[in-house]
């Protein structure tokens, strides 16, 4: 559906997008991820014919962007970052005049801006001047007027940022529904959702692909180590000693020191063990008292941050 | 690109600048009138739009200093650029919208042509032959505000631009006899006569077309330095 292919962006002597390759196929909901000014604007911007890539090509729908450019934006339905939307006009208005920019065939545009506006649950406000909309309902509008025209791919720059939790909810659940009829490309950088949502994550750092693959997988390929979260009461000073007699443990680290006058220890296990039960059981021997015990997850948060970190070194 | 010209045209008049600038033109075309035909007492309709040209070289920014700056400014030129509208087509549709205004304008003049009817027998020729000159004019400053409009993100800016480009080439020809060729407004002070310079018709058409092709250029261009 959509190839990148080699695609370089410079601006000056920076380059902002540096040399990426990735293919995008019909009905998936690909995650755009990275820290803040790794590029996944501008990527998007060029898969959308927005701004023009320095190098390389990028091929919508079996259209090069920049060849066939009619063609190619046709298919494409874009919500840009920060939801620009024209706030003189009501939000009907503003759908009606996307649909005609994308020209849409007038005999069924009535009908197709009314279904959008339903779909968007946009109905109870579709008289009112956008300008006088919450943030939420702006990010719908915009959502709405990159759904018109039936694009077969949606590109959805930072769409949750700044809703509140109950919208944020909202509007996933919404992209995952369109996920099922559409191809999907949002991005982020908040990683649980791309999680929830995508079924392929494509992590960009300072301009370069760190990785590519589905969530699952990038949170399994940190998991190697086994780590337990420990906080003890130990007013002896016995914790040493007792993890020592531990020989499974690879490193055991204090982290904390809380004000209660309790300690928070990371204990590290060589290869893939639990150590839960045996670490209860020597802290009990020496009289040290567990007050919370657990392990810890590798997330995606993880993966993402050894990524991003692996990147800059 | 009639979704462009309607939008356009829409929004002059949902926010004020639509208003404001056929009111601004109007109060004063109604003093010029005012002082031209009663004090004067000549029933020369043309002679009122040679002042009437003085008026549009300050307000035909007001008109064009948003029109490109805006949409860049709040992000907006992002929704119509990644749309399958061509960028030939968006200035176009804007070049549109605003010379309907202008239309607007000159039409609501025959209404003082009418008043004029009632003292005397005007003219129609020539009064037409003028406001052909006047819409000439106007399109030609139409389609530099919109370049001015294009190569900034700031509608003040774009608006000084504008009117400092129209006072110059306005006061050029006192410098030198070189510039007289060079002034839009002395080019349209050979209608109100009543005849078409064919010459000076062209020179608007070309410039008007120049603007805007440099507009289109000046947009594509910032594609790949964006």
């Amino acid at each position: 559906m959509i190839e990148v292919k080699n695609v370089t962006k410079k601006y000056g002597k920076f380059v902002a997008v540096d040399n990426i390759s990735f293919t995008i196929n019909e009905g998936e909901i690909v995650g755009l991820l990275g820290p803040n000014g790794a590029g996944k604007s501008t990527t998007m911007n060029m898969i959308t014919g927005f701004i023009e890539q320095t190098q390389g090509e990028i091929i919508v729908d079996g259209y090069d962007i920049l060849k066939k450019p009619k063609k190619a934006k046709k298919e494409i339905g874009y919500m840009p970052e920060g939801v620009p939307l024209y706030t003189d006009l009501t939000v009907k208005e503003f759908i009606n005049y996307m649909a005609e920019i994308k020209q849409i065939d007038k005999k069924t545009k009535k009908e197709k801006v009314q279904k959008i506006i339903e779909e968007t649950g946009l109905k109870d406000v579709e008289k009112k001047l956008i300008k006088n909309l919450s943030r939420g309902y702006k990010q719908r509008v915009s959502m709405a007027g990159a759904l018109v025209g039936e694009p077969k791919i949606l590109i959805l720059d930072e769409p949750t940022v700044g809703l509140d939790p109950k919208q944020i909810t909202e509007i996933r659940n919404l992209i995952k529904e369109l996920g099922k009829t559409h191809t999907v490309i949002l991005s982020s950088h908040i990683l649980s959702e791309v999680s929830q949502i995508c079924n392929k994550v494509i992590i960009i750092n300072k301009g370069k692909i760190v990785a590519i693959d589905t969530p699952e997988n990038l949170e399994n390929k940190v998991t190697s180590n086994n780590c337990v979260y420990v906080t003890v009461e130990d007013p002896e000073s016995k914790m040493k000693e007792a993890t020592e007699k531990i020989k499974d443990i690879q490193k055991i680290e204090l982290a904390s020191e809380n004000e209660d006058g309790t300690k928070q220890y990371i204990i590290e296990a060589k290869g893939n063990i639990d150590l839960r039960k045996t670490i209860f059981s020597e802290l009990a021997k020496e009289n040290i008292t567990i007050f919370e015990m657990k392990k810890a997850d590798s997330t995606l948060e993880d993966a993402f941050m050894k990524l991003i970190e692996g990147g800059n070194q | 690109m009639w979704a462009v010209i309607k939008k356009e045209f829409k929004s002059y008049f949902y926010s004020p600048i639509g208003y404001v600038f056929i009111g601004l033109f109007l109060i004063m075309f109604s003093i010029f009138f005012y002082t031209d035909v009663f004090t004067y007492q000549t029933t020369n309709f043309e002679y009122i739009f040679y002042s009437g040209a003085t008026v549009l070289t300050f307000i035909v920014p007001i008109l064009t200093m948003r029109t490109i700056a805006e949409e860049r400014k709040t992000g907006t030129e992002q929704l119509l650029l990644t749309s399958p509208l061509s960028i030939t087509k968006i200035v176009l549709g804007k070049f549109i919208a605003a010379t309907s205004i202008v239309i607007i304008t000159i039409l609501c003049t025959f209404l003082y042509f009418g008043i004029l009817c009632f003292f005397g027998v005007p003219h129609i020729t020539t009064a037409l032959v003028t406001m052909l000159g006047f819409l000439l004019l106007a399109i030609s400053y139409i389609s530099f505000g919109i370049l001015a409009s294009s190569i900034t993100e700031n509608q003040i800016i774009a608006g000084v631009i504008t009117i400092g480009f129209f006072i110059l080439i306005w006061f050029l020809p006192r410098f030198s006899t070189i510039f007289t060729n060079f002034s839009l407004i002395n080019m349209f002070s050979k209608f109100p006569t009543g005849q078409i310079d064919i010459a000076d018709t062209v020179t608007f058409i070309a410039f008007t077309i120049a603007c805007l092709l440099l507009t289109i250029i000046f947009m594509q261009r910032r594609k790949s330095v964006r």
